[in-house]
């Protein structure tokens, strides 16, 4: 990873690489230039997770015309992706440099593909075909699901730290600011503010899972974003993150096969 | 609920109609004078593509029982694509909701061109007595009891 790093920084194929550092005992995202990669003889990965998407796309807009090295994880590889069909970042202005996750972490996201496709670091593991946590809830009764979507719904404060940490929420106008749709003096929101960003998020979540981590409250949102997208690949045979397809809820998609379901 | 207070119980019915076919089609039903069950709340809409989740999530917040979105048949649609993205939209959203605990029964699409003036009053008459033998909409306040 180090001497690829360095030598992309070298012959000026990249003019900086959005990594991780060790600052003080604390891993903080970092932007390597030419000028500063000798300070470090780390590897750009500090172990934290940081929404290192969005952070490239707060450079990628402020400097449209430079070119970054972003050192990603599966996920954040697969949300640069999204970012690309979506027309959010411009493809030749990112170079992706891939590590893969450890074990216990692939676990504990119950993470289907916990590497990129090119690694540069580590060694691809075991993928987890299926989410214990989603099932859990699928097994419950109609009632005793909303019981337990309340039970945690309850407790959003409408922080909006979930949307603003999600890769794939780029739009500058949100309508979940829209006080005449989410009205602001109704705390908890109603449950119609997670299930319209779920609804939003169809065919563009890839299960990062940032938004359940930066939740300050702990609102099991992975969970729901799981069934997203399982509902979306089970739907529509689409699994966002892949470099090729188009989402089904884009515009201008191909012609459907679905009726309506019957009363 | 006992039964008679499911006699009682009159449910609200919230319809998203497309101007093009479907509102078309209730005004056929109206002129037609065909009976349908006055439970229904008709909304003119210019595309069912344009009913965002924000309405029908919106519509069972403020009590609604029941949420109806009629459009064009597929491939009749005024904006050629429009109900492409209606009939994708709402089977997602009926699978979400479902997930959440919210009966997905109580929201449906339908197709009704501007000619079926008597398919609109047969589906109106058929989800409305389909909501009301499922009673009272669950509340989507995440608040604690009536708070």
């Amino acid at each position: 990873m180090r001497e690829h790093v360095e030598k992309l920084l070298e012959e000026g194929k990249v003019d900086a690489v959005l990594g991780q550092r060790n600052l003080g005992g604390f891993p903080f995202p970092f932007i390597y230039t030419k000028e500063n990669i000798s300070d470090t003889a780390e590897d750009f990965v500090a172990g934290m997770r940081y929404p290192m998407p969005k952070i490239f796309l707060a450079m990628h807009r402020d400097n449209p015309d430079k070119t970054f090295g972003v050192v990603v994880r599966g996920c954040e590889e697969r949300a640069l992706n999204e970012m690309l069909k979506w027309n959010q970042i411009e493809a030749d202005k990112v170079v992706k440099l891939g590590y893969a996750c450890s074990q216990t972490q692939a676990e504990a996201c119950e993470c289907r593909e916990p590497y990129p496709t090119e690694v540069l670091l580590g060694d691809k593991v075991d993928p987890v075909a299926k989410s214990e946590r989603v099932a859990e809830v699928d097994e419950l009764d109609l009632g005793a699901r909303l019981d337990w979507w309340k039970s945690h719904f309850n407790r959003c404060m409408r922080c909006y730290a979930c949307r603003d940490v999600c890769p794939v929420c780029f739009c500058k106008e949100c309508s979940l600011e829209e006080p005449d749709l989410i009205p602001t003096e109704m705390l908890p929101p109603d449950m119609t503010f997670h299930l319209v960003r779920a609804v939003h998020m169809a065919g563009k979540c890839i299960d990062c899972g940032m938004c359940e981590e930066i939740c300050s409250v702990h609102i099991p949102l992975r969970v729901l974003f799981k069934k997203v997208r399982d509902i979306v690949s089970e739907t529509f045979d689409y699994t966002p993150g892949k470099v090729d397809g188009k989402s089904p809820f884009n515009m201008l998609g191909d012609a459907v096969e679905f009726s309506p379901r019957p009363l | 609920m006992s039964n008679q207070e499911k006699t009682k119980f009159e449910p609200k019915v919230l319809a998203f109609l497309c101007t093009w076919c479907t509102y078309a089609g209730a005004d056929l039903a109206g002129v037609s004078r065909l009976q349908y069950p006055p439970n229904i709340r008709n909304i003119r809409v210019l595309c069912s593509a344009t009913v965002s989740p924000h309405h029908i999530l919106k519509a069972f917040a403020k009590g609604a029982d029941g949420v109806m979105v009629g459009g064009c048949h597929i491939g009749d649609c005024h904006y050629l694509k429009g109900n492409w993205m209606t009939v994708k939209r709402m089977n997602f959203i009926q699978d979400l909701i479902d997930f959440v605990g919210l009966d997905s029964g109580r929201l449906h699409l339908d197709w009704i061109s501007a000619a079926e003036g008597p398919k609109f009053a047969q589906v109106v008459t058929d989800f409305t007595k389909k909501v009301k033998d499922m009673g009272k909409a669950e509340s989507t306040s995440a608040g604690l009891a009536d708070a």
